[in-house]
Order: structure tokens, then sequence, then C-alpha cells
């Protein structure tokens, strides 16, 4: 090998044809999050009556193929989350009736979400909002999507009849459901969605296991012992950190790894 | 993200000729003709014949000093690339301006002073050396160092490297806001180089002698952005 001075040293370290990566990335940097320009404002309407004693609404008529990535399934019934129903009135897929059966206005479910009091706040809504947008499938984290895919893991043998103790009234599942998220510390780090790749063959029956777990995370970038702490909750699945800020969207991941041992 | 080797025949060329022989041989060639290296400043200057020249070009350690002396080739160590041949290695003496041949612990001392930061670097460049990484700086990046899989006329760097320390004073500083993380992972990702954070835990052993070094934890995470509009084709097609 020949010697080598300071200045080949330099020279072998720049690449003058990654310039045009850094083009495409500057491009992916304009693109805002708040993509409304992309979303597709639907022209069928489903309709859903919100619920105030659980905090999710009961979808009463549906339309169109979204269901089969939206909404839990209790006791025949389908609710969404604040977080659902406010993205479908924003689309103009969804009109929200009230428990008297008048028209819900979105500023009215705006001023809801305000209140945190349904187990979201603006910023998770915000990141609800961009993944859905793009097609991805996002559920609240360890909310079964339907009970039916909990009897399946819990290996009950007989199917009609014996699993009542799964059978949950359908109210006070949901009760349970907003309750884990009742006092929303800001703060705390928590995994807040389970988010699935695009896929047409969705089943809430069968979901599979998510391909990421999110949290949502403010302030500082997470120390060593937040990210294990958190590892530790997603099991096998990976982690991704989201955060908002002036309504950008970003995901981080912290991933361990093992750089082999070279020859 | 893999190597990216430069041209054909680099990939064949890099298993043909291991890192660690390289080393091997540079760490014989140094016992053999005594060699020690002058301290100076956060440098240590070593004076190499052709073979011993050779040997420290291919396996990246200093950089030439260019002179027109014609016998010899001087080479500037870094602190780490020093103490990494003299402590680790144990195949370089270091001496200081009187000619006396400095300690271990009297290098820890000194070097430890020159820059606080020290232990935790030392940590994270042998760590990966030991594993036959090549690790340059990685100045001109605004991280630590750059790691490579074999000589850089080969290979690109795949990582950008990073130094983590919790608590206990001597913290790096670096990503500890968001803006910090934003920057780096996309300096980094438009160079083609993963951002590697080396998580260096001194487990109490504090930082007063260099055997202390030894007793550190050193934990590899990648830190990466995801974007979600990159990567979603429908994966109901997949298996």
């Amino acid at each position: 090998m020949s010697k080598m001075d300071s200045e080949d040293w330099d020279r072998l370290s720049s690449d003058p044809d990654l310039l045009e990566q850094d083009l495409q990335d500057e491009e992916e940097y304009n693109y805002t999050s708040n993509s409304s320009s992309k979303l597709q404002f639907r022209k069928v309407t489903s309709v859903a009556r919100w619920s105030s004693s659980v905090g999710m609404s009961e979808v009463v008529e549906r339309k169109g193929q979204l269901w089969t990535t939206t909404g839990i399934v209790r006791s025949g019934k389908l609710y969404c989350s604040i977080e659902e129903t406010l993205f479908f009135m924003e689309i103009g897929a969804l009109l929200l009736l009230s428990e008297n059966d008048q028209s819900v206005s979105l500023e009215t479910m705006y001023q809801q979400l305000t209140e945190e009091k349904d187990g979201c706040c603006w910023e998770l809504y915000e990141v609800y909002r961009h993944l859905k947008s793009l097609g991805y499938i996002v559920g609240r984290h360890d909310i079964p999507w339907s009970l039916k895919s909990v009897k399946r893991n819990t290996g009950t043998v007989s199917s009609e009849g014996t699993s009542e103790s799964l059978e949950v009234h359908s109210a006070r599942d949901c009760n349970s459901i907003t309750e884990r998220f009742v006092k929303m510390d800001l703060n705390e780090l928590k995994l807040v969605f389970d988010v699935y790749f695009p896929n047409g063959k969705f089943r809430k029956s069968s979901p599979g296991e998510p391909s990421y777990v999110l949290c949502l995370i403010r302030g500082q970038p997470p120390s060593k012992i937040e990210i294990e702490i958190l590892e530790r909750q997603c099991g096998d699945i990976p982690l991704k950190f989201c955060l908002v800020e002036h309504g950008r969207v970003s995901f981080y991941s912290f991933s361990k790894v093992e750089l082999p041992v070279l020859p | 993200m893999g190597p990216r080797w430069k041209g054909k025949g680099a990939e064949a060329r890099a298993l043909a000729d291991p890192m660690s022989e390289i080393v091997s041989r540079l760490k014989s060639s140094l016992i053999e003709s005594n060699a020690h290296g002058l301290l100076s400043g956060c440098s240590v200057l070593l004076a190499a014949e052709a073979v011993q020249s050779d040997l420290l070009n291919r396996a990246c350690f200093g950089r030439p000093v260019v002179t027109a002396e014609k016998d010899e080739q001087w080479f500037q160590l870094s602190m780490e690339e020093a103490f990494y041949l003299c402590f680790t290695l144990k195949c370089l003496s270091i001496h200081g301006g009187d000619n006396c041949r400095k300690t271990d612990e009297e290098l820890w001392k000194y070097m430890t002073e020159k820059k606080s930061t020290f232990p935790e670097f030392f940590k994270a460049y042998a760590h990966l050396r030991m594993k036959n990484w090549v690790v340059r700086s990685g100045s001109q990046y605004g991280v630590e160092y750059v790691a490579y899989r074999h000589h850089p006329s080969l290979v690109h760097s795949e990582y950008a490297v990073l130094i983590s320390t919790e608590g206990d004073g001597g913290e790096n500083g670096r990503l500890r806001v968001w803006s910090d993380v934003h920057c780096t992972v996309r300096l980094c990702g438009s160079v083609a180089k993963a951002l590697l954070v080396l998580y260096i835990g001194k487990c109490g052993k504090g930082d007063t002698s260099p055997s202390c070094v030894t007793l550190y934890s050193v934990e590899e995470r990648v830190v990466a952005r995801w974007s979600p509009k990159d990567c979603r084709e429908d994966q109901s097609d997949r298996p």
C-alpha cells in the first residue's frame, strides 16, 4: 500500500456522490406531516355516536372498508377512540352524533381532545393522524382489536358458550381501557400505540404482532435506562420514539446492536 | 446498511489480509525495534522506518507528518491511539520531554488532565479496536470517531461514533437535546453512515487509574430516524 499523506486521508474520507442523497433528504424534510393535500376526502359517510361514559364513539352505521383497520370490537359492536373518531371526522368519512342524536362539530371534538380525558392529547393525535394518513394501521398499545384474538391467545378449547368470562360487557371493558390513560402524566414515558404496516389482509381477530410499538417523548432524548425499561415492556417488538415539534412528527429508534468481531 | 466496499476486489483483498494480522505484525515490529514515542501536547510523535511505516499506515494508526527526512517517516498519534499501543498492546513506550519513559499511570494522569473525557473516549476506542475495526477521528462529521471494517482505501466507514456517559461527571454532552439528535442523524445519513452511540458505564470504578477502564461497560446502540413515508409497501403479500 502506498504512503498516505494527510490529503489522501481527507479525500478518502469524503464522498462527492453522496450529495445526491443529501438533496433527496432535503425533499423529505420539506414534506410536512400535516399533509392535508394528500388526504383523500371521503364521499361515503359512516355514523357514530359519542359516549361520554366510556370516552369512545360507537359506530352505528358502517360504510366503506376503513373499518377493517379502525376501531375495537366488543360484543359485536364497534368502538372508536377519540383519535380515530377525530381523524375520520376530519376527512369527512364520519358523522358524529351526541347522545341525543345531535350532530357534533369538529370544533367540539377538538375541545374534547383538549380536556385529555379520553386517553389522548393533541400531540398523540398528530402522531395518529400522520401514520393513519400514510396507510398504517394504528391501535392503542395493548388494547385488543377484538376479544376473539384474546381468546385465541389464551387457548380456549371450545369456541362457543364457555368463554363467558372473556366476553366483557362492552361499557365496562371500554371503561377499563380509558382508565389506563385517565391520569395522563405528560412527562412519563410510556408505550402508546401499536403500529402495523399497511396490510390489505389485516384481521382484527388475528392481527399478529405489531411491527412497532411507539412511545411519545417530549423534553430530552431518552436515557439508556429509560430505553431499557421500555424495551422490556415491548418484548421482541421494535420500539420507536415519536417526537412532535411544531406540528412535525419524527420517529427515532435507539436499537441495541452488536458490532461483529472482524477477522 | 451493509459495508460499502470501494471497487471490485476490495472485499476479497480485505478478507485475504485480516486487520487483526496487520495489527499483530505492527505490534511485533514495534516491540522488536524497542519503539518509543515522544509525548508532546495531545499527540505522541513516532519515528518509523520503512517496514513499520507501512504497517502503521495499513493498520491505520497515526497520521504521517510530512518532512524532508528520507530514512524515517514521522507519525503523529492521538492520545487514544498512543495509549492503545502502549497500554493495551504493550508494544510502545512513551517518553516525555526529559526523555524519561512514562509509566502507564503517569500517562493516564497526563492524558486525563488534557481531556477530562479521555477515560470514556479511550474505552470506546479500545472497544472497537479490539473487535478489529479501524477507528479514526470523526471530527469532520461532528462525531468522535468513524469506524471502518478495514482500511479506508478499501471500504467506506459504516459508523459515525458518539460516546455517551450517564451521570457522574465527565459527561460528553452529546444527544442531550433533540436538536442534536436531528442534526447528527441527518448529517450521518447524508454521508451514508449509521450513528453508533457507545454508552460507557463506569460502574462506579472512577477514572483515576488506567486499570479502571478495563472494568467499564460498553453498550452499542444505533440511533436512526424512521421515515414512515418511505417504507410502507403493503405487507400482505409477504409470506
